[in-house]
Formats: C-alpha cells, structure tokens, sequence
C-alpha cells in the first residue's frame, strides 16, 4: 500500500557558485517567494541576486540596544541617586556623578544589543532546528563539500510540480528531485 | 556572477576650471583680506597676544583637516582598500596642501612667547617646568617643528606624485609603492598629529598633560577629513562630475563618519573621566577653565552637538546613502571641528569665560581662503579619480 507523503518541494543542483547565483536572478524574477539557495560558503551578492531586500535585524537591535542603556540608568541612578547615596571618592551623588556611570551604560548598551543580535538572529533564521525536509534528499548531503542547490517550496503560490520542475530544468538544475516531508 | 573585466572603464575625467567660476579668485580676495586684517592685530602690540591664539585656533583647524586627509589616503593604501579609489584624489589633494602650512607657521613663531608660558621662564623658575626642560626647550621646539612638516609633506607628495604617475603609465608598481608609504605614513602621521598636538596646544599649559590628547586630536581630524570629503564629492557630483560615484560610497563615507563621532566621544569621555576621577588640580584645571562663564555654553554644545545629534542621524542607513542628508552631517561636524579648535585654544587665553574677538574671524577667513584657492588650482591639474588604478573596477561596483 503506496504511504501518503507530502511533499516539501523541489531540488536542483548547480554547477558552481556562478551558475547558482545567475539561477537564483531568474528564479527571483519569475517571482517565487518560499524559496532558498544553500552552497558551502557564503556567496556575496547573494542576496540581491535572491532579492531579499534589506535585513530587519537593526530594528531589534537598537530596540535591545536602548534597553540596555536604560537598564543600566536605572541601576546606576536608583541606588545612588535615590535608596542608598552615598559619598565616593568626594564626587557628589544626585545625577552629577553621571560620569562614573556612563562605562556602565555603555557597557551594557553593548552588551543587551550584542545579545539581541544573535537571539534575534536565530528567531529570525528559525534555529535551532531539529529536522528539515531537504536532509531527505540524498544528494543534498554534498551542501556542505561542493553541491550548490536551490530548493523551492510547494507552499510558494507559483510552485507546481511539472512547471517548476521544468523551469529548473531550463534555467540549468540537474539531479531534479521531489522532495517528501 | 559578474566579474570586474565585464564593466567597461569610466572614462577619465578632469575638473574643467571655468565650472568653479570666480570661486577660486573670490577665495584668494578673502583669504588675502583675511590674512592682511589678521596681521594688523599681530602689528598692534596690544592685539598681538589676542592674535596669536586665534591664528593657533585657525591654524590647527585646518592642519587637522589636511592631517586627517592624508592618514585616510595612507589607510586606504596599507589596508588595501578597494571602495576608495573613486574618491582617494581628492584626499590627495587636500593634503597635499600640508607643505603651505609652514609659511602659516610663521606668525606663531613670531608669538611664542605670547602663546606658551614656559617659553620666557628662566630655568629654576618652576619646577615642573624644570623637569620636563629636555623636552620643552627653545632648539628642541624648533626641530620638532621641522620634523612634523617634512616628515607629512614627504608623505603626502610622495603619495600624490605616485598617484598621478599612475594615470599615465598604468603601472602597478606605483601601488606597490603607494602601499609601503601609506603603511610607514600612519606611524608618521601619528607622531605629526599627537606631538604637534602635544606642543603647540598642550603646550599652551605646560603644568597640564593628558596621554589621550594625540587621538583625542586624531579622532577629530580624522571625522572632520572624512566629512570634508563628502563635500568635496557631492559638490563635484552636483557640477556632473564623479557620476561614477553612487550611494554604496557615500554610504561608506558615512559609516566612517558615523564611526568617528563614536571614538571622538569614547576618547573625549576616557580623556574627561579619568581627569575628573582622579581630581588632580593640575590636571583638572583644564577643564574648569572650559566650564567657567561662557565657556561652559561652548562646552556642552562640543558634547551634544560632536557626538549626541550625529550619532542617531548617522545610524540610519538611509541618512548615510542620501548625499544630501549626509552632507549637511558634514558640514556640521566640520563647524563642531572648528568649536573644538576654539574651545581647546581660546580658554588658554580667556580664562574667566568666553570672550569673542573679531580676530577670531579673520585668520579662520585668511587660512581658509587661501587654502581653498590653493585646492582649486590643485583640482584642474590631475584626473578627479585614479584612472589607470587596478582596484578602480572593484571601487566603481562596491556593494555594502
């Protein structure tokens, strides 16, 4: 009895990082969405040849960045200022002894915007990741030593599986493979 | 995959002197009046000591400008840099204009004794003077002077020579060389910025000293330079030349400019914190002089307007990749360059607060006009980019 599988997409394999990114300009201009390129090492101008557009990590990042100096204003400020004043090194207590604290809010501005960098990041690339469909595709083992792939998915409006498959085929995909979830 | 042989070469281009219009010669009638007016205060014996620190203010201004113009051309070359090829001529020739910086000199050699204190005292006079005699005395200023300028106009013509040569034969060993002068030149410019630095503004007080005083300087000339040539780009740019100039460079430039008002600030802030904590009268003198009457004003405005209004303008991209924003950026920061310059000079002189004086005006005029008309007539002699460069394909399709 045949098993119900569903199907997560179609692969193609390229040549080289060349003919990956002249493929991710035409696939980008037909205008496919749930799409993406995979190679063993970064290719610049990959994004643009993919239209990606520009990255939205800043926003969290700055958002992280101001929580981090307002933390540290807080930490700084509440005790000295406010619970617990305190006379240190005959330097005054109120918010003119703002320049002992400014290591602090820098320090933590950096440190809260570093963190929101990577976490943001993660959330942003969907890791970790336990499984993906296209570590079903046998060939696809070869991403990280020489294979370059694109791999577009059944969910994009524009997928069907003989048309896209032919349009791989054309823009010079080999090793064209369903691939099952 | 586009590769740099698949873009056809720009072709070259070079500044046609009837588009400046009477620019340069109305710069050469101020710069001249300017110079003329400044040397009436230097004739008057009882302007003389006004004029001499505001001729230093002036004179340190715009040295710091055509310093940090010079250590970016020997960075571009040490690092090898490909993005900055389009623009690199015009910071060769602003600093190529260094070596004109030793007739300007001469007024204040004609004032030191009006603006160094250690210059007239007699040794045994002051101790704390006395100990630093092997380093502050009269021969030893004079040769340290001589050092400084040849040293950097070596440099920064040796660089511009190459460079030009290079337009001509194409030959790759000009860039060979360029790279071993600009390795050994940002030593050198380093020791020219922090030890002028050192004598002719920190020597102002001898009592006081700061170790962070030559990249404090150095990160204000450096920002400053960098904003200087984004005008000088975008107003090429706006007469039709430098097309091949776009956003992706600009954007460059303003990262720097971005990045420079951050180690100004983180500079300025350690030089400040340490002093303050410390709380050594002889250090701290030099701030509360800067925080006295009117100086306090100037002060905070330094503060605010160096590092707090540019710092989140310049974050944004989009301020960076739109040369119109980004040039009024630059024009600011080169007027907070200038309120630098004022507030570490003039305080020397006006110790109870901010006491403005029409000589103030005249030498920053005089310099600067004649500066201008010199760079001018520099503009029209050589391409207005490296033409036969062999990272100029690299440079004409960066990408940020």
């Amino acid at each position: 009895m045949a098993q119900y599988q569903k199907v997560y997409g179609l692969g193609a394999e390229f040549n080289d990082a060349a003919a990956l990114m002249a493929a991710a300009e035409k696939l980008r201009d037909a205008g496919f969405k749930n799409w993406d390129v995979h190679s063993p090492f970064p290719v610049h101008g990959m994004d643009a040849a993919m239209g990606l557009g520009k990255s939205w990590l800043s926003a969290p990042v700055l958002i992280g960045g101001a929580a981090g100096t307002l933390t540290a204003v807080l930490l700084t400020f509440i005790p000295s200022w406010g619970i617990y004043p305190l006379i240190v090194h005959g330097k005054p207590y109120d918010w003119r002894t703002v320049p002992a604290f400014f290591p602090i809010m820098f320090e933590l501005t950096v440190l809260f915007a570093s963190f929101t960098t990577v976490f943001a990041l993660m959330i942003f690339s969907q890791l970790p990741k336990w499984y993906h469909p296209v570590f079903n595709w046998e060939r696809f083992k070869r991403v990280t030593d020489n294979g370059f792939f694109v791999v577009i998915e059944a969910r994009d409006p524009k997928f069907s599986e003989t048309k896209t498959r032919e349009l791989l085929e054309s823009i010079g995909g080999k090793h064209v493979t369903l691939i099952h979830d | 995959m586009s590769h740099p042989h698949d873009l056809t070469p720009p072709e070259a281009e070079k500044f046609d002197p009837k588009h400046a219009g009477s620019l340069p010669k109305n710069l050469l009638l101020a710069g001249a009046a300017g110079i003329l007016l400044s040397l009436i205060g230097l004739a008057v014996p009882s302007w003389r000591e006004q004029f001499a620190f505001s001729w230093l203010f002036a004179f340190f201004f715009f040295f710091s400008i055509c310093i940090g113009c010079l250590f970016w051309t020997c960075l571009h070359h040490a690092s090898d840099s490909d993005w900055s090829v389009l623009v690199r001529r015009q910071l060769e020739n602003v600093a190529s204009l260094i070596p004109y910086f030793v007739l300007f000199f001469l007024p204040i050699l004609a004032c030191t004794s009006y603006l160094f204190k250690w210059w007239d005292l007699a040794p045994g006079a002051d101790p704390l003077l006395d100990a630093k005699q092997g380093y502050l005395n009269h021969t030893f200023f004079y040769v340290r002077a001589a050092f400084y300028f040849s040293l950097l106009t070596l440099i920064a013509l040796s660089l511009k020579k190459r460079s030009i040569a290079q337009d001509k034969d194409g030959s790759v060993s000009h860039s060979l060389m360029m790279r071993k002068l600009g390795v050994g030149g940002i030593p050198a410019v380093a020791i020219g910025i922090t030890f002028s630095g050192i004598d002719w503004l920190m020597g102002l007080d001898f009592h006081w000293f700061s170790t962070m005083w030559g990249v404090y300087l150095f990160a204000g000339a450096a920002g400053s330079s960098m904003s200087l040539l984004v005008i000088i780009v975008s107003a090429l740019k706006r007469r039709g030349y430098l097309s091949v100039v776009n956003e992706e460079h600009f954007h460059t430039m303003g990262k720097y400019m971005l990045a420079f008002s951050i180690f100004w600030a983180y500079i300025g802030f350690s030089q400040y914190m340490l002093i303050w904590y410390a709380n050594i009268p002889e250090e701290t003198i030099y701030f509360r002089i800067r925080n006295t009457g009117g100086w306090w004003y100037l002060s905070t405005l330094l503060v605010v307007g160096r590092f707090f209004l540019p710092f989140p303008v310049l974050l944004m991209q989009a301020t960076k990749k739109a040369p119109q924003y980004l040039c009024a950026i630059a024009f600011w920061i080169i007027g907070m360059q200038l309120l630098d310059m004022y507030v570490i000079v003039l305080p020397a002189l006006h110790e109870t607060g901010l006491s403005p004086s029409l000589l103030d005006i005249f030498p920053l005029i005089g310099m600067g006009g004649i500066l201008g008309w010199l760079f001018f007539r520099n503009l029209g002699k050589s391409y207005l980019f490296p033409t036969r460069d062999p990272r100029l394909a690299a440079s004409l399709k960066l990408t940020n």
